[in-house]
């Protein structure tokens, strides 16, 4: 309605906007149609999540206690929350770096390359668990063929004290899937920067090292930290994979709880386990929060 | 906008693809190894296919699949196009909603799930792909929310309803065909998430192809690194089919209204 | 090709607020079989809102929407029949431009074959048979708008809604899509309600304009009325431009302007002490005694078959604007000394 022409002029004209129906009536009304989606969500994911934290207060006889939570910090418990955050935080700075550079150097490809390795990288971020096991066990085992490679050309990777079983091991092993996520939810940050901003800012007289300094850092930031902390608590979940590496000689979180709730041990450790899962919980929303309020701050909206 | 490629940059897309690639042709490498050893063949891919539990397991994560894939588009599409139209004022919270399964590790889920669910419906396989249904909802969520922000979607509703047609013809005539792609990919993840999903299999105590995999690797090594090969490249296959798959549907659909 | 069902359309005592702000107040107005009334004002005028009221697009009002004679404000935008065509970027992407003509025919399940054959007819109507295997994207905008105007008139509708279909367009295709869009609408007979913001293209294309202010229909007549004779003070000086010029009151229905006495009009401002008149409506003549001259010339600005001169009065310093034909013009320069003339013979007040 007003004189100049403006593109996606539907949702501008005075105030009729998306809200319009929203008028309809009481703001209740309006939340008529999500109903099914609600339902869906209190079924599946609301009921499931109090029934988690209930049980994780219960002793066996379903009585409260805050005894399942002081284990929890206790012994080889306690210590996998180290080992899962240090693992997990590693294997996002290596994936986030990597992956940020690898994108970085994809976008200036041609369009065919660019869609041929976008179409690639989801399936490799979604390889996990024994597909990915073996490869790595194929390619990196001591009998693999990179070792091999590598010691003819004189490295031996198992000369100090690396297994494909350590923390190491398994970040290597977890880089498989998480350079390419990074890679896949990076990427359109990266395409958004337009050419134009470079060249401005060389006709400026800024140097390269200005432009990535004031141009591309403020812009990127809040993408690469937010997709770093997306990266985190992928590998601080990560289950599957972890199982078929250690066969349970790590003390990952996922693993731990996996063996207590999984049959064989006594039954008093059903609550121990869910109050780690409880555990976990808190730690990602620990690091989703962090996700949201870099979302918030961030300067350039999207 | 293509543009120069520097040293640099080749570098890192040589060394990153090497990466990739090497641990997949040492995989590729080890499945033709035969058990006489020195000699190569497809021995190991033939006692896959010969597996009773080949072919039902897959059948198993492809009907999740598929009733995951229905499920995402009658549930999703229409919240989240509603969430476009009248109901932005419920986009936060839905939002917020969204993402929460990237808060709660799928372990700790399924635990919960494995405490709460009633018998009768933990007595069907298909539990699970309700589950995946929340476990992709952050992804689904966002594909479709891109796929409509793009699109000038009121007015193509109200010229829609103006021309006579239902919330539901609309939805079926105009809206999901104006966002195939996105619908496209939303679906394609639910589907990729339910063929590859292992934890909330094993920890629910069903069988899918993924826990197959799982079993048949302990004591069969060489026949596991080719089950391996195999997942990935089908895989591969689906994706292809998908990226391409738009395209072709639609200059079909234009050669067929120029007739 | 001309409708059957040609409707009259009665909008009583319409009332719409979003929020606190009131977008439509008592808001009334008839529209007779076939005719084609355009809604004028700027923007958030509330002229949208009437259109879209009428279109069962914006529900939760007060008022009553009378079509033939029958009450349709509980009806559904998608049973009430009428054709609307959108500023831009409304047709639908993934159909086809006969797809999308026939759109409205689909959804009431009528066959493919009829449907096709019925769009055609509509393409040809506008001027785009030929274009039926394009899509909308291949077209330029101006071919879309047609496209859309075939689309909804496709339906037949009871009435054709035209919410700024011209805004988005260059001015050249502009003033060629609103000439077609009058032939169009004259051919077929459909009633029209017409929104723009754009006088010029409401009083080329309606039999009557509304103008309209702050959600108040101000006035509604025939083009040359609103503008000769126009009801309100907003209307005067939101349609065509206006000179404010001092006046001294002489009676109830009189006053002297600069010395000329012009009769008085109703609806103005009875308090105010300022008449409203046109560019036009003034004249100019050398002056022949240079002592005297009312006004001296400081300005012309030539707009091909008229020019407008600005004038600046000798006694109070007053700018005004005088508009005649450029032939007239040519014995005014910048600096002449002029008498001015007051050709109104009625006048509107305004504070």
């Amino acid at each position: 309605m007003s004189l100049t022409t403006t593109k996606r002029a539907g949702s501008l004209k005075t105030g009729v906007g998306p809200l319009h129906f929203a008028n309809k009536g009481n703001s209740y009304k309006s939340a008529l149609p999500l109903l099914p989606f609600f339902a869906f969500i209190a079924y599946f994911l609301v009921f499931p999540l109090t029934f988690i934290v209930r049980d994780a207060f219960l002793d066996n006889d379903g009585k409260f206690t805050f005894e399942n939570f002081a284990e929890c910090f206790k012994g080889v418990y306690g210590h996998s929350f180290f080992v899962s955050i240090q693992l997990s935080f590693i294997s996002a700075a290596i994936g986030a770096v990597v992956g940020a550079l690898i994108a970085s150097a994809i976008v200036k490809t041609g369009s065919r390359f660019r869609k041929a390795t976008a179409a690639s990288a989801s399936v490799l971020a979604n390889t996990g668990g024994v597909p990915l096991a073996f490869m790595f066990l194929a390619g990196f085992g001591t009998e693999g063929l990179v070792t091999r490679a590598l010691k003819f050309l004189g490295w031996n990777i198992y000369g100090g004290t690396f297994t494909l079983f350590s923390s190491a091991g398994i970040i290597l092993v977890y880089s498989f899937f998480q350079i390419p996520l990074m890679v896949l939810i990076f990427s359109p940050a990266l395409e958004n920067v337009r050419p134009e901003w470079r060249e401005a800012s060389d006709s400026l007289g800024g140097t390269r090292l200005t432009y990535f300094r004031r141009v591309m850092v403020p812009l990127l930031f809040p993408a690469f930290i937010s997709t770093a902390l997306l990266l985190f608590a992928n590998s601080f979940s990560a289950y599957a994979t972890a199982r078929a590496m250690t066969a349970g000689t790590l003390p990952l979180m996922p693993l731990l709880i996996g063996n207590l709730v999984d049959g064989n041990v006594i039954a008093n450790q059903q609550h121990l386990g869910q109050a780690m899962a409880v555990c976990m919980i808190g730690v990602s929303i620990i690091v989703m929060s962090i996700y949201v309020l870099v979302l918030r701050f961030s300067k350039v909206k999207r | 906008m293509k543009q120069k490629l520097n040293l640099s940059n080749r570098i890192v897309l040589l060394a990153g693809g090497a990466f990739f690639i090497f641990p997949m042709l040492a995989a590729f490498e080890f499945s033709l190894r035969t058990n006489e050893s020195k000699s190569y063949g497809f021995d190991n891919f033939r006692w896959i296919f010969e597996q009773d539990g080949f072919k039902s397991n897959l059948s198993v994560s492809f009907r999740l699949a598929l009733v995951t894939a229905i499920c995402v588009l009658v549930l999703m599409v229409p919240t989240v196009v509603y969430l476009h139209l009248g109901g932005a004022r419920w986009k936060r919270l839905v939002e917020f909603i969204c993402l929460v399964p990237l808060v709660v590790p799928v372990i700790s889920f399924a635990l919960g799930v494995g405490t709460a669910f009633p018998i009768f419906l933990q007595s069907t396989v298909y539990e699970l792909s309700f589950l995946y249904v929340i476990v992709s909802l952050p992804y689904t969520y966002r594909a479709l929310d891109v796929g409509l922000s793009s699109i000038p979607l009121l007015t193509l509703v109200e010229a829609s309803r103006a021309s006579g047609a239902s919330m539901r013809q609309t939805l079926m005539y105009v809206i999901i065909p104006t966002i195939r792609t996105a619908v496209n990919g939303a679906i394609f993840l639910a589907i990729a998430l339910s063929l590859g999903e292992f934890t909330l299999a094993v920890l629910l105590h069903w069988d899918t192809f993924p826990t197959w995999i799982a079993n048949v690797s302990q004591g069969h090594v060489l026949n596991a690194i080719a089950l391996s090969v195999l997942s990935l490249f089908g895989a591969w296959v689906v994706v292809m089919i998908f990226a391409l798959a738009p395209k072709s549907l639609r200059s079909n659909k234009i050669q067929e209204a120029t007739k | 090709m001309i409708s059957e069902n040609r409707v009259s359309v009665e909008l009583k005592g319409l009332r719409k607020v979003y929020g606190t702000a009131v977008a439509l107040d008592n808001f009334s107005l008839d529209i007779a079989p076939g005719e084609l009334v355009a809604l004028l004002g700027p923007s958030g005028c509330g002229k949208t809102t009437a259109l879209r009221i009428l279109a069962g697009l914006d529900t939760d009002h007060e008022g009553q929407i009378i079509i033939n004679g029958k009450d349709i404000a509980s009806i559904p935008a998608n049973k009430r029949n009428m054709g609307m065509v959108f500023q831009a970027y409304s047709l639908f992407p993934t159909m086809t431009v006969l797809e999308n003509v026939a759109y409205g025919l689909r959804v009431r399940k009528v066959d493919r074959e009829k449907r096709n054959k019925k769009a055609q007819e509509l393409l040809d109507l506008v001027g785009l048979g030929e274009m039926g295997a394009r899509l909308g994207h291949q077209l330029s905008g101006g071919q879309q708008q047609r496209v859309a105007l075939a689309r909804a008139l496709a339906i037949q509708p009871n009435v054709l809604l035209l919410d700024e279909p011209l805004s988005a367009l260059d001015a050249q295709v502009r003033t060629q899509l609103r000439d077609e869009i009058k032939r169009i609408q004259i051919e077929v007979g459909t009633t029209t309600l017409f929104v723009t913001h754009d006088q010029e293209e409401a009083m080329a294309i309606a039999d009557r304009v509304g103008v309209m202010r702050h959600g108040v229909l101000e006035q509604c007549a025939p083009p040359q009325e609103v503008y000769l004779n126009p009801a309100t003070v907003k209307v005067a000086k939101f349609v065509g431009a206006m000179n404010l010029m001092p006046v001294e009151i002489l009676s109830s229905s009189s006053v002297s302007i600069y010395g000329q006495s012009v009769a008085l009009r109703e609806g103005g401002n009875v308090a105010g002490t300022m008449a409203l008149v046109r560019p036009e409506q003034l004249s100019l003549a050398l002056a022949k005694t240079q002592g005297r001259a009312s006004a001296t010339v400081f300005n012309l600005t030539f707009l091909g078959p008229l020019t407008r001169i600005s004038v600046r009065m000798t006694g109070d310093a007053r700018t005004l604007f005088v508009s005649m034909p450029s032939s007239a013009a040519l014995e005014f320069v910048a600096g002449s000394l002029v008498d001015v003339r007051v050709l109104a013979t009625s006048v509107l007040l305004d504070a």
